[in-house]
């Protein structure tokens, strides 16, 4: 198999990686008010991390694409609310919350989508390059 | 007798500037891929590839032009955008990505016209 839509190797595994951040985001936006998850704690945010990795392209080159190096649980600490009438709260009346921000998710969110959609576009100028390329000597 | 026909320096400079093309759209897709990869640095063609192509082609020597070998490096003028220290700017990529994809259309163009021009002078037939 020829490479000839050139660089659509980092362009999938960026999608593929951005993709993964979208689930993580709409899983932390689900989980926002979760105060009892299946270890008996607030829910605690995940984090995605990226790192680039060296992957053999066709034609023997090494070209750095991108890899989910790992899901990390947010450390931050949760917040505690005045809550008497939840049954996870302590004989304070205090629950506490998971660390999830909805603001921070949505302009993560933002991000993470305007990320792939940059990914789109590079596709789809390689495939109107190789289009040009195949017509050539066509008149 | 035939490496004779394809052996003209403007079409064997057109091939290599289209093979530097895809090389450098390459780049330009890692580099997008990598936008928010923490201390990822740009790369981009090497900057002596179009000097010295430019050079070959004044020499008019299709030995010369045939040796050159584009390729990739790490983009030494970019500066970090971010504190992470990677030196990928969204915009400027875009940018760089519809020049090269103008480069592409111009380098196409110019083979083509090449490979009509043989065939006009083979033919006698001008199509």
């Amino acid at each position: 198999m020829i490479d000839i839509l050139s660089g659509v190797q980092s362009t999938a595994a960026a999608l593929d990686a951005e993709r993964t951040r979208l689930d993580v985001i709409s899983e932390n936006i689900a989980n926002a008010d979760t105060t009892h998850g299946p270890d008996g704690k607030p829910y605690q945010r995940q984090v995605v991390l990226f790192e680039s990795a060296l992957q053999q392209a066709m034609n023997g080159r090494n070209i750095p694409t991108l890899r989910v190096a790992g899901i990390e649980k947010d450390p931050r600490p949760s917040e505690m609310a005045y809550e008497p009438g939840n049954p996870d709260a302590d004989a304070h009346g205090m629950v506490a919350m998971p660390n999830v921000n909805i603001q921070e998710e949505m302009a993560d969110m933002i991000s993470a989508s305007r990320t792939f959609d940059a990914n789109l576009a590079v596709v789809k100028n390689a495939r109107d390059m190789a289009m040009q390329i195949l017509s050539i000597g066509k008149h | 007798m035939i490496d004779a026909l394809f052996n003209q320096p403007d079409y064997l400079a057109a091939k290599k500037a289209l093979d530097a093309v895809a090389l450098r759209q390459e780049a330009i897709a890692s580099n997008i891929a990598n936008l928010e990869t923490p201390g990822y640095k740009r790369l981009d063609l090497a900057a002596s590839f179009n000097t010295e192509l430019q050079r070959a082609c004044a020499a008019r020597d299709p030995q010369q032009i045939a040796a050159l070998k584009p390729a990739v490096e790490v983009d030494p003028n970019a500066v970090a955008v971010s504190p992470d220290g990677n030196t990928v700017s969204l915009e400027d990529e875009l940018l760089k990505m519809n020049q090269n994809s103008l480069a592409n259309t111009l380098e196409t163009q110019l083979i083509s016209m090449d490979l009509s021009r043989l065939r006009t002078a083979i033919t006698g037939n001008i199509s």
